[in-house]
């Protein structure tokens, strides 16, 4: 083995052909879109080179600051929304239900496997005002909470919370089943050494089971991140992005911006932007990789 | 001495083939109708819908009729991916032979390049110029602000308030003339537990088009077109008194609760349905109103309105919000004599095709005759036929980036985060940007 990681041309070989394809994937369109950011206009009627005129524009573009804050809200809420539900889910799974764990696993990883258009219509279903009322109205209604039913989609200060609550509903089962794989693979008698000891339940959280699950939360974290960042199809199908834009993330705006106000070069400078965000986020996180090791 | 003899020969070869090339695209292409061509159409109505069928119905009947070497490649896209799609094929150089299109600021881009047809000098080449309705060749060529129409109609509407009989008989109330009398309407359907006007707030348009009924009938029919070409600002008072009309009727609940997540479909149901009094929508609403699915208690249950008056010297009641939906265009560079064989038998044709057989009005003038159809459609074909002036509707002459603005914003006027002069404000701010 060592003769041939040893060898130049065979990690060559086992390297480059992966290389390529990230490259080409990844690097590639980045740059290209870099250079789509110094341009105006739409390609084939009006596209000139324009420097850095879309990057000052974003200076002074006050819709793609309230997209930027509707995303970094977001990804705040529903990240840690999907990371903490999924870590209470898989303990309740191993601690609690353990005899029902597979069904209980089963019915909340189902949401997973759902088309997010199909589970857009159910919520708009559920936070339903006009005409009739929806369950969530409903049930607030017919157990005297009248007050509180409201246009929960259909208002700035609850929509966003909306769309973070029907995304968490999605995800939560798949986390819960990473941080269960994590939770199996502690061993028993530790845990039975810590009761032994006289640990208390939150004692054993704190200093037992969520250090060894540090690397099992990590990763989840990525994956929470990376999925947030990105956030389109569930608010498109939920809000489409208002009301207002209270719910239009940067990948929305961004999107209309190139593809319905024709204007693909000041989307490339969005699509940087989101880039940039993705990689500090993610050195963000790492960082508590890092300090851990 | 032959090279002078041969340089003259060369000068005087490439003065008439240059000569010949400006006028080739000048004039007119001469319509051959039995070249053989497979065209491309690109389309935002499916093949089943009446659109859809309207215009396959009419490229068949020109294979069948005309011209049986002439064929078509049908491609449906939604109206939502249209401009993707489009601008795509114009970078590419690749526009389909016949497309769907926007009006206004999208189409005017493409004239300005020179990728459309001049429609109005093939018509006039070939003698049909009179077969599109002037009414249809006024909306469209302020539209794309040209002397020559470069689009093609593909529908004829008009838009105003409609309203449910039973609903306003029970009520025992009248159908409201002015915008006083329609405030006092909703007044007294309020205090009866009836909702006065349902509009689609998810959908938006639905909504700015209340905005924009206020404002024409206050300022005049052209006061939207002065504000995008700079004469006026979105931010005067007109528009800022229309913008909070449209809040102060949300404020008192006239449009329910969370107008702004009815969808314009469910807004129509709820008119239908007798959920609601009143509804703003255009004339494409009476195939929901005929349909006895979609509208059981008989098409005679529901009335057109038009727009209250505010001010007759400003706006007279007959004005009415008018547009010929999307529009059909043709590439210039594709096409040739056998795509002008088709335009010639489409402007000939469609209009009696459409009143004929699907009791529609398309812009185009027809002469079949018109007893049977639906007393709603007749309501519509009359209310055309008396509007001698008619107004665009709210972001006719707004481009990408303002539109988007004024129609997402107007959610905000629903939920009363903004009133009506925030709501100016953020499109004239949105038009500075953008412009």
């Amino acid at each position: 083995m060592k003769h041939v990681l040893g060898n130049k041309k065979a990690i060559a070989l086992f390297v480059v052909p992966g290389l390529i394809l990230y490259v080409g994937l990844v690097f590639v369109p980045v740059i290209w879109s870099f250079v789509y950011s110094l341009y105006s206009g739409t390609p084939g009627l009006s596209w000139s080179f324009s420097g850095l005129k879309n990057y000052s524009k974003l200076l002074i573009d006050s819709k793609f600051h309230e997209s930027l804050m509707v995303t970094i809200r977001y990804i705040l809420t529903t990240m840690l929304g999907m990371v903490v539900l999924g870590l209470a889910l898989a303990m309740m799974y191993r601690f609690w239900l353990v005899k029902f764990k597979n069904l209980i696993r089963t019915i909340t990883f189902f949401p997973v496997i759902l088309p997010t258009v199909a589970v857009g219509q159910l919520f708009r279903k559920i936070y339903e005002i006009q005409p009739n009322y929806g369950l969530l109205n409903s049930i607030l209604d017919a157990i005297g909470l009248h007050d509180l039913v409201q246009p929960w989609i259909g208002q700035a200060s609850t929509a966003l919370g909306c769309l973070s609550v029907m995304d968490i509903w999605v995800s939560v089962g798949f986390y819960a089943v990473i941080f269960y794989g994590g939770l199996i693979d502690i061993p028993d008698d530790i845990i039975e050494a810590a009761k032994v000891d006289g640990c208390s339940s939150w004692q054993m959280f704190k200093n037992i089971i969520f250090p060894l699950l540090r690397p099992i939360t990590i990763t989840c974290l990525v994956f929470a991140f990376a999925g947030t960042v990105k956030v389109f199809e569930s608010a498109i199908a939920l809000t489409n992005g208002g009301p207002g834009s209270a719910t239009t993330t940067l990948s929305m705006y961004m999107y209309n911006v190139a593809f319905e106000y024709r204007n693909y070069g000041y989307g490339s400078a969005i699509a940087i932007v989101i880039f940039l965000i993705c990689i500090i986020g993610t050195r963000i996180i790492r960082f508590f990789d890092v300090k851990e090791a | 001495m032959k090279k002078k003899a041969m340089a003259l020969v060369m000068a005087a070869a490439t003065a008439i083939s240059l000569m010949a090339g400006s006028l080739s695209v000048s004039a007119a292409t001469d319509p051959d109708t039995s070249a053989e061509k497979k065209i491309k159409v690109l389309s935002i109505w499916a093949e089943d819908s009446a659109d859809g069928k309207i215009l396959t119905g009419m490229l068949d009947n020109y294979t069948k009729d005309v011209n049986p070497n002439f064929s078509y490649e049908y491609e449906y896209v939604s109206a939502s991916d249209l401009s993707t799609k489009i601008s795509t094929l114009v970078a590419s150089n690749d526009l389909p032979d016949l497309f769907a299109y926007s009006a206004g600021v999208p189409l005017r881009e493409l004239i300005q390049a020179g990728k459309v047809v001049n429609v109005s000098e093939e018509l006039k080449a070939m003698g049909d110029e009179d077969k599109v309705m002037d009414s249809a060749k006024s909306i469209m060529t302020s539209l794309s602000d040209t002397d020559d129409l470069y689009d093609l109609p593909f529908g004829m509407n008009i838009e105003g308030f409609w309203y449910n009989k039973s609903v306003f008989e029970d009520a025992g109330v009248e159908v409201p003339t002015t915008w006083d009398e329609l405030l006092q309407v909703c007044d007294t359907l309020k205090e009866k537990g009836i909702q006065p006007i349902a509009t689609g707030g998810s959908d938006k348009w639905p909504t700015t088009r209340i905005v924009n009924a206020y404002a024409y009938r206050t300022m005049g029919a052209d006061a939207v077109k002065k504000a995008c070409e700079g004469e006026t600002k979105f931010t005067d008072d007109g528009f800022v008194a229309a913008a909070q009309m449209v809040a102060d009727m949300a404020d008192k609940g006239y449009f329910g609760e969370g107008a702004t997540t009815v969808d314009n479909t469910t807004a129509e149901g709820m008119l239908l349905n007798g959920q609601c009094a009143m509804l703003y929508d255009g004339s494409w609403f009476t195939s929901s109103i005929t349909d006895e699915e979609t509208n059981p208690s008989g098409e005679d249950n529901i009335g057109f309105m038009g727009v209250p008056v505010v001010d007759e010297s400003v706006s007279e009641a007959s004005e009415l919000p008018a547009n010929c939906g999307n529009i059909l265009c043709l590439s210039q560079d594709k096409y040739d004599g056998a795509m002008a064989g088709f335009l010639q038998y489409f402007v000939e044709n469609v209009g009696n095709y459409a009143m004929g057989d699907y009791q529609s009005v398309r812009g185009y003038t027809y002469d079949v005759d018109t007893k049977d159809i639906s007393s709603v459609t007749q309501t519509v074909i009359d209310a055309i036929a008396d509007a001698k002036t008619s107004t665009a509707w709210w972001e006719a002459y707004m481009n990408d980036e303002t539109k988007a603005t004024a129609q997402d914003n107007i959610q905000s006027v629903l939920n009363g985060d903004m009133d009506g002069a925030a709501y100016m404000d953020s499109i004239e701010e949105a038009y500075t940007i953008s412009n």
